[in-house]
């Protein structure tokens, strides 16, 4: 699964760290997702796209090899 | 984030201070055989025969006479051992739940592994040596795992 979390984090001016704390995890999470080697949990995948406004879809995408 | 089995975050540092000096002192007891004549106390044993090979007086759920230092070493290296191994990190997740378990997998297979060559390659009176680090080993690999796991995430 891949995401545009950095994308979504500059445009709305974010730090991972502060990002981390808006949804209250580590920052390792945050900076795990975005070099893709974490895949979040639903819990986790909702809350950042509440955060940003969007659906789900639109920061989180299958791969083919998913 | 709501986890089961784990000790709060503050038990970290506790398990820390206790289980450096827990080592110190287990080591210190297991190479030098320490035995002072005043830990020399009187214990309640479920069951313990005063031979090593069997054929000894048997003595079940009675007070028998012991050194204790080992058991104090023993006593004092699991608890902190415990601590610093279950208690939550300071931002416990879900990505650190991950690293937790994968360390966890992964320090069973260094203890068992090394279980399977020493009943393979040790023999003997060494190999109760030896069985006596692995019974402690697993906790010790888990730590040093998962610490190491969760410092390299934190370089990333």
């Amino acid at each position: 699964m891949k995401n545009n979390l950095k994308v979504e984090r500059a445009i709305k001016n974010l730090t991972q760290g502060d990002l981390a704390e808006l949804i209250g995890v580590s920052r390792q999470t945050i900076n795990a997702m975005e070099k893709n080697k974490y895949v979040p949990s639903t819990v986790l995948s909702l809350k950042i796209a509440k955060l940003f406004n969007k659906n789900v879809e639109d920061v989180f995408f299958l791969e083919d090899t998913d | 984030m709501k986890t089961r089995f784990l000790f709060p975050h503050k038990y970290k540092k506790i398990g820390w201070l206790f289980l450096i000096p827990s080592t110190i002192f287990g080591l210190f007891v297991t190479f030098t055989d320490f035995e002072p004549e005043w830990l020399k106390l009187p214990m309640f044993t479920i069951f313990s025969q005063d031979s090593l090979f069997g054929g000894g007086n048997v003595k079940c759920f009675s007070i028998i006479k012991t050194n204790v230092a080992n058991e104090i070493a023993g006593v004092c290296f699991l608890l902190s051992a415990m601590l610093v191994a279950f208690a939550k990190a300071k931002n416990e997740d879900e990505f650190i739940t991950k690293i937790r378990l994968e360390s966890l997998v992964w320090a069973t297979f260094i203890h068992f592994g090394m279980l399977l060559l020493g009943l393979l390659f040790v023999f003997d009176f060494d190999f109760f040596t030896f069985m006596v680090f692995n019974m402690f080993s697993l906790l010790i690999f888990y730590i040093l795992k998962f610490n190491w796991a969760l410092y390299k995430s934190k370089l990333l």
